[in-house]
């Protein structure tokens, strides 16, 4: 059976948290996988690997993405933001502590992908109504919250920065 | 919020203690773990609902560089044993068990099943390896649902049974004859529920270890049982118990579904041993959806019969529930419908009940516990026929509650099924209910907006939960397994407190409950308590948590041992400052005389003497902190709660729109109201899903077609309104403290109240609504149906 060469594996460039990494990836991992397993950054989660449930959200060059649905290859040059380089150090981001604040976690596996979807959505709509927090965070499935309180707190924070 | 060490944090609305950690990523889910030279498990899975296996070749996938290994099921036959559900035949006399091998040898019994599994350097290698596996299948016809399994010519899923039927029970209580005759009005219904899924956000996986050197055995699992499962593990893999260690580490959501053993776990342990390196298994999405446990699917057949008053004189119920291709363990598959047979008359008082209950296999995935396990189906029964009832005799759906509950004064109360329900305030906490929404108002709205063509409805589901249920109770059910929990508390050198616990919290927030407790009892903060869980080498044996039991199981456990402690405490330093141990109290951390509260000992002082200096210690005395409890709750521990619901009819769509969501609930003492107002909203959520959105989808031919979260809907932040949420404490009078469980609750009513919102919205057109999820489509035939033939419906 005759196939179509395609070269294996190729090095990517990318910047996560600030840090620079240079890796050589297989051309087909997945970039959540390069994210997990490769960089040991395990905060980003994997729930459906279909692009529905959200886990995996990251931020890639200012936009909320799901690591799930992008090779690592398509990566390359970008700078990301995971979860683990929301806080500093151990001073949480206003969004961790307004999720701590609120009960706005319950498992925890599903946060992460909030956490950044919401960092996205108050980045491009600082003021947002119930509704458009609603609509900005319904491409991250919870499990666990009923969501009331993961509405809350992305409602504080945007409280908080108008005052 | 700072009341610790007071004396005061039973109540307190403290953050939950666990969340930094999760918050900066610092958790660690079974997929987090690595370890060196670890292998990746892909499994080969039926495409076939029922088919034999003629002949599998796995040479194309042995030869694939980075291929470890094929297993198959004839390669184990030998030497793993299958789960097999055994009840003693005394207490359940009419179940048949089958054999669920770990990996199916002959033939497979629904899409998912268990074929092969194949090792990998990785998952990538391991899944192209995995389609490599050459399986031919002779297919064979499906049994593709429940009513159709009974037909005399079914195909049979397993042979040597004869039919299809698992279980069937039967039972009458009471003059359930006399009360149908002396009925002035009987409402009868054929209620379906969906094949719903617990579907947490992480998915099912394990990791598995052998140490060559000790011959151990590490299991690293994401389950709700660490213990039950090294059980399950000793027994199939033939191998002593104490070589095996199972840790459950951070698990991203179970809600029954990861309280059974699975195939998969064992295969994978068994793979770790016979390959000597550790191998991992992380199940995808669609493995999860098709090929885990499924729930709650029910076909209800029942009939009511009432006085003109509206009093309830009698019911008659068959519970037809479809099991799927094997039974769970440890309950079975037929647990299901004998649960809601068994929970039906909530918190009204019937006298008179007949019921059948009959589960059949069928060519699907296999039905597990979850949330609220057959409550949720009783429920939607029960109060759709109350609400019929009401209707035909022209009462307000409240009014006819009203009189048939349980009242404040008559408890404790032995229902028709035996069970005593020690307390509650179900009368109360509908009128609590109803007043939040604003009953009359909403009425005077509905009315208003009918005559502009708009369609609202609302609907009341009422219902008592089962908590926490004790050893003699599953002992009752034949089901093996312990209703009791245990908590091994240490004081340390410097006056810290570790509690090591049986029970696992994936989200519930025990590391902050059981602290809060301990805090109280031994007068310590918060912080200084630490609680280890889910690792069965450090922990006592405990049961793990589901069916709401670890805020009465676990709390009766850790708070026992601390009391345990704290006597001990009062007692030697009572010997030491000579003065009586009842004129003691542990306060702030230190030993405190009552009398004038004068500070006389820190607790840190009288710990290093009793550990580390126990010749001064009266010689009656052992040295050490340690004690270790088994607590055996009550019976069964009963909350109630009333939910209503209001929405909205699209009638042009079908689209129903959730306008409030009111749950008044009572779960006895709480301990801290922000986890169970999150659990309310949780399970509420989780609720909505199954009346109106999600239901796994099989095929005439058993093909399963909802395998991706596109196609199970899981209720989004668009779909869940903000819980309207009132509380009534009414403690229970036989646990500590007076709690009673609760986590299930919110998943139970809303198909109940949904339901019967949707009828009430549509009651101009005669809708006959039996049926959940209420989707759109389903709402716009039942519309059509009865604009059709009206006076039928």
């Amino acid at each position: 059976m005759a196939e179509t060469q395609f070269a294996e594996s190729q090095t990517i460039r990318v910047r996560v948290n600030g840090q620079e990494y240079e890796r050589e990836v297989p051309v087909r991992r997945l970039l959540a996988d390069f994210i997990r397993h490769d960089l040991g950054l395990t905060a980003t989660h994997l729930g459906c690997e279909h692009g529905v449930c959200g886990a995996c959200t990251i931020i890639m060059d200012g936009e909320s993405v799901r690591s799930c649905l992008l090779f690592a290859v398509q990566a390359d040059g970008a700078e990301l933001q995971t979860l683990e380089g929301l806080a500093d150090g151990d001073d949480m981001h206003p969004l961790q502590q307004a999720f701590w604040d609120n009960h706005a976690l319950q498992c925890g596996f599903c946060t992460s992908g909030f956490l950044m979807s919401a960092v996205d959505l108050l980045d491009k709509h600082p003021r947002p109504s119930e509704e458009e927090i609603r609509h900005g965070l319904s491409g991250n499935l919870c499990r666990c919250t009923g969501y009331a309180n993961i509405i809350k707190a992305v409602q504080a924070v945007a409280e908080q920065s108008q005052s | 919020m700072s009341r610790e060490g007071t004396g005061k944090m039973l109540g307190a609305q403290v953050r939950r203690v666990e969340d930094p950690r999760v918050l900066l990523g610092k958790t660690q889910y079974v997929d987090d773990l690595v370890l060196p030279d670890m292998l990746a498990v892909a499994f080969v899975r039926s495409p076939y609902a029922h088919a034999k296996i003629t002949k599998i070749d796995v040479q194309a996938a042995l030869t694939k560089p980075g291929v470890a290994c094929v297993l198959t099921g004839k390669d184990i036959l030998e030497t793993i044993k299958p789960l097999r559900v055994e009840f003693d035949t005394q207490k359940v006399p009419f179940h048949k068990s089958c054999n669920w091998h770990v990996l199916t040898p002959d033939k497979v019994r629904f899409v998912g099943d268990l074929v092969a599994a194949v090792v990998a350097t990785d998952r990538y290698t391991a899944e192209d390896a995995a389609e490599l596996v050459e399986v031919d299948y002779e297919p064979f016809e499906a049994v593709a649902d429940m009513e159709s399994a009974l037909l005399a010519d079914a195909p049979l899923v397993h042979e040597e049974w004869g039919d299809n039927v698992m279980e069937r029970l039967e039972a009458q209580i009471g003059e359930v004859g006399k009360a149908f005759q002396e009925a002035d009005c009987v409402v009868s219904e054929r209620f379906v529920t969906g094949r719903h899924m617990a579907s947490p956000l992480e998915t099912r996986g394990c990791v598995a270890q052998f140490d060559v050197a000790t011959e151990a055995l590490t299991v690293w699992s994401s389950t709700q049982v660490p213990h039950t499962l090294r059980a399950s593990l000793a027994t199939l893999l033939d191998l002593a118990e104490h070589r095996i260690r199972v840790i459950s580490p951070d698990v991203g959501g179970g809600f029954g579904l990861k309280a059974h053993p699975f195939p998969e776990e064992v295969v994978v342990t068994y793979l770790a041993r016979a390959l000597r390196k550790p191998v991992k298994w992380i199940e995808d999405r669609r493995e999860h959806l098709s090929a885990s446990l499924q729930a709650k699917h029910q076909i209800v057949t029942a009939e009511m019969a009432l006085k003109s008053d509206g009093s309830v004189l009698g019911l008659k119920a068959r519970f037809l529930s479809d099991a799927g291709g094997y039974s769970s363990y440890p309950w079975s598959s037929a647990f299901e419908p004998k649960h809601a047979a068994g929970t039906i008359t909530g918190p009204y008082k019937i006298p008179a009940f007949s019921f059948e209950t009959c589960t059949v296999a069928t060519n699907k995935a296999s039905i597990g516990v979850y949330r609220g396990v057959g409550i949720p189906i009783a429920a939607l029964t029960m109060e759709r026929l109350l609400d019929m009832g009401a209707q035909k005799l022209d009462l307000d759906p409240a009014e006819i509650r009203l009189r048939n509950m349980i009242r404040k004064e008559e408890h404790p109360y032995t229902t028709l099924m035996g069970a005593e329900i020690e307390s509650g305030s179900h009368q109360a906490s509908l009128q609590q209910a109803l007043d939040i929404l604003g009953y009359d108002d909403f009425r005077a709205e509905q009315q208003k907006a009918r005559q502009n063509g708009r369609y609202l409805g609302v609907g009341i589901g009422s219902y008592v939960e089962g908590t926490a249920h004790n050893s003699a109770v599953f002992d009752s059910f034949g089901v093996k397994i312990g209703g009791y929990e245990s908590a091994t508390l240490r004081i340390d050198e410097s006056g810290k407190v570790t509690v090591f616990v049986g029970t696992h919290s994936h989200g519930q927030g025990h590391h902050t409950v059981y602290a809060q407790l301990i805090a109280d009892t031994l007068g310590v903060a918060l912080e200084d308590v630490a609680v280890v869980q889910g690792d069965t080498q450090a922990t006592p044996r405990g049961w793990g948590t589901w069916a709401s039991r670890s805020a009465v199981t676990g709390g009766g456990a850790v708070t026992s041992a601390a009391q345990k402690l704290r006597d001990k405490l009062l007692r030697i330093a009572a010997r030491l400052t000579e003065v009586p141990a009842d004129d003691l109290e542990l306060v702030q951390g230190a030993v405190q005389r009552k009398t004038g509260a004068v500070r006389l000992l820190s607790i840190p002082e009288l710990a290093h003497r009793i550990i580390a200096q126990p010749t001064s210690l009266p010689p009656d005395e052992e040295p050490g902190l340690d004690v270790t409890v088994a607590y055996e709750p009550p019976p069964i521990t009963h909350s109630n709660a009333t939910h209503v619901a209001a929405l909205e009819v699209d009638i042009e769509t079908g689209q129903v729109q959730l306008l409030r969501y009111i749950v008044v609930e009572d779960c006895g003492t709480i301990i801290n109201p922000i986890i169970v107002n999150g659990q309310i909203q949780g399970g509420v959520a989780q609720g909505i899903g199954s009346a109106l959105y999600e239901q796994a989808v099989y095929d005439d031919a058993g093909q399963f077609l909802t395998g991706t979260l596109m196609d199970y809907l899981i209720p989004t932040a668009a779909d869940v309104p903000q819980v309207e949420i009132g509380h009534i404490e009414t403690p229970s009078p036989y646990t500590l403290h007076g709690i009673k469980g609760m986590g299930e609750g919110g998943a139970i009513a809303p198909p109940a109240a949904i339901a019967n919102a949707v009828a009430d919205a549509l009651s101009p057109f005669g809708v006959r609504v039996n049926e959940v999820p209420l989707t759109p489509e389903r709402v716009l035939s039942m519309l059509d149906r009865a604009q059709t033939n009206p006076g039928t419906e």
